[in-house]
Order: structure tokens, then C-alpha cells, then sequence
């Protein structure tokens, strides 16, 4: 998997996470895959969620240590 | 599926203020139009001074210091968050009037409009939410 961006939001609250994430992709171009790592729980829900709604795909995601680990590709 | 969401944030306190701007946020951060309608205490949350001291709940205080914490964003970073992601603010002009405020007591960008602004806009909006 080819990482075009990585978006660190660790430590940051609802809805930054969401705001930056969605940010990020639009520095991005279709096809590429945007890297987001998170300590937000609630973000377990909430990026999957918010990729939905854009159409996007979550092609992984993982936890290592406490942080939540995303792979956006974007649509 | 309705690309629209419409809030109508009637309460000035600060919990009010983040229910209604986190909400707002990612929902305009999810591709979606938003307007918020502000009205009687809810102009707190958009007016130049007061959106700068907006008070928690009598005795929730101490939740002050789990703002901090958690590192919740302040209200007036998330409120220019909103009106950057492209959230439409409109204060109330009746209650404006009941309060003798006008367009400059309130932060830039705002409009001005009554209740059939807002109903116009919402009927096609889902969902639509009040604070």
C-alpha cells in the first residue's frame, strides 16, 4: 500500500479529528491513500462513519499501543 | 439522501455551544450544508464578547478542568472551524430587536434573517436538530 499523506491527530477531541481527516483528503487525489492516526476513541466509529458518507473506502485499520490506525483511499 | 443539515441552537450556555459547533462541524467536515439558526439565548454563542466567556451549568464547573484534559478545541476556534468548512450562521432578527443588538455586536460573516429563512431552508433538511 502506497501512503501519499499521513495526517497525525493523536491527542486531539472530537471533532478535530473529523475536521482534519476531512482536510487532509482534499489534499489529496483520487485513488491515493491518506494515513490518520488517532487516540480519539470515539474515532473507532466516527472516521469509518465519515468515509461512508464521503463515499471514501477505509481499506485498513488497526490499533498498535493506544493509537487507531486508518487507511483512507480516497474516492 | 438530504446533503442538508439544519440546527436552531436556542440555549447561550457552554455546553449548549458544544453540542451545537461539534455537531455543525462534522457535519460540514462530512460534505454536508449547514445552517445554524441562533436565537434568543443562542446569540450568545456568535456575539463578539460573550461567545468569550459562555458559563458551564450551575455546580458543573469542575468539568473544566476535563475540557482541558480531553483537549476539547475552545468554542471561539471552533466557531471560526464552522465558518471556514463553509456553516451558515443566521441570527435571529426578532430577538435581536427584543435585545437591541445589531449585526455589529456579532461576529464577522453572519446573516440576519427571521423564522421563514430558516424554515425555508430546512424543509428539505435532514436531519434537523435543535439545541
Amino acid at each position: 500500500m502506497k501512503i501519499k499523506k499521513t495526517l497525525d491527530a493523536k491527542g486531539l477531541a472530537c471533532p478535530m479529528p473529523i475536521v482534519k481527516t476531512k482536510r487532509a483528503i482534499d489534499e489529496i487525489n483520487t485513488g491515493e491513500v491518506l494515513e490518520v492516526l488517532v487516540t480519539d476513541k470515539g474515532a473507532e466509529n466516527d472516521i469509518p462513519a465519515w468515509a461512508k458518507s464521503g463515499g471514501h473506502t477505509v481499506i485498513e485499520q488497526k490499533t498498535e499501543e493506544d493509537v487507531l490506525y486508518f487507511y483512507i483511499q480516497k474516492v | 439522501m438530504s446533503k442538508k443539515v439544519a440546527i436552531i441552537a436556542a440555549n447561550g450556555g457552554m455546553f449548549d455551544a458544544y453540542k451545537v459547533f461539534n455537531i455543525a462541524t462534522a457535519a460540514a467536515a462530512s460534505d454536508k450544508e449547514v445552517q445554524i439558526f441562533f436565537t434568543f439565548e443562542g446569540l450568545n454563542l456568535i456575539h463578539k464578547q460573550a461567545m468569550h466567556g459562555l458559563e458551564m451549568p450551575a455546580g458543573k464547573e469542575h468539568f473544566a478542568e476535563g475540557f482541558e484534559k480531553a483537549n476539547v478545541p475552545a468554542i471561539p476556534q471552533l466557531v471560526e472551524m464552522a465558518q471556514e468548512l463553509g456553516v451558515t450562521f443566521i441570527a435571529c432578527q426578532m430577538t435581536m430587536d427584543v435585545m437591541g443588538l445589531t449585526k455589529e455586536d456579532f461576529i464577522d460573516g453572519i446573516e440576519v434573517g427571521g423564522a421563514v429563512t430558516f424554515l425555508e431552508y430546512a424543509k428539505d433538511a435532514a436531519p434537523t436538530l435543535t439545541f
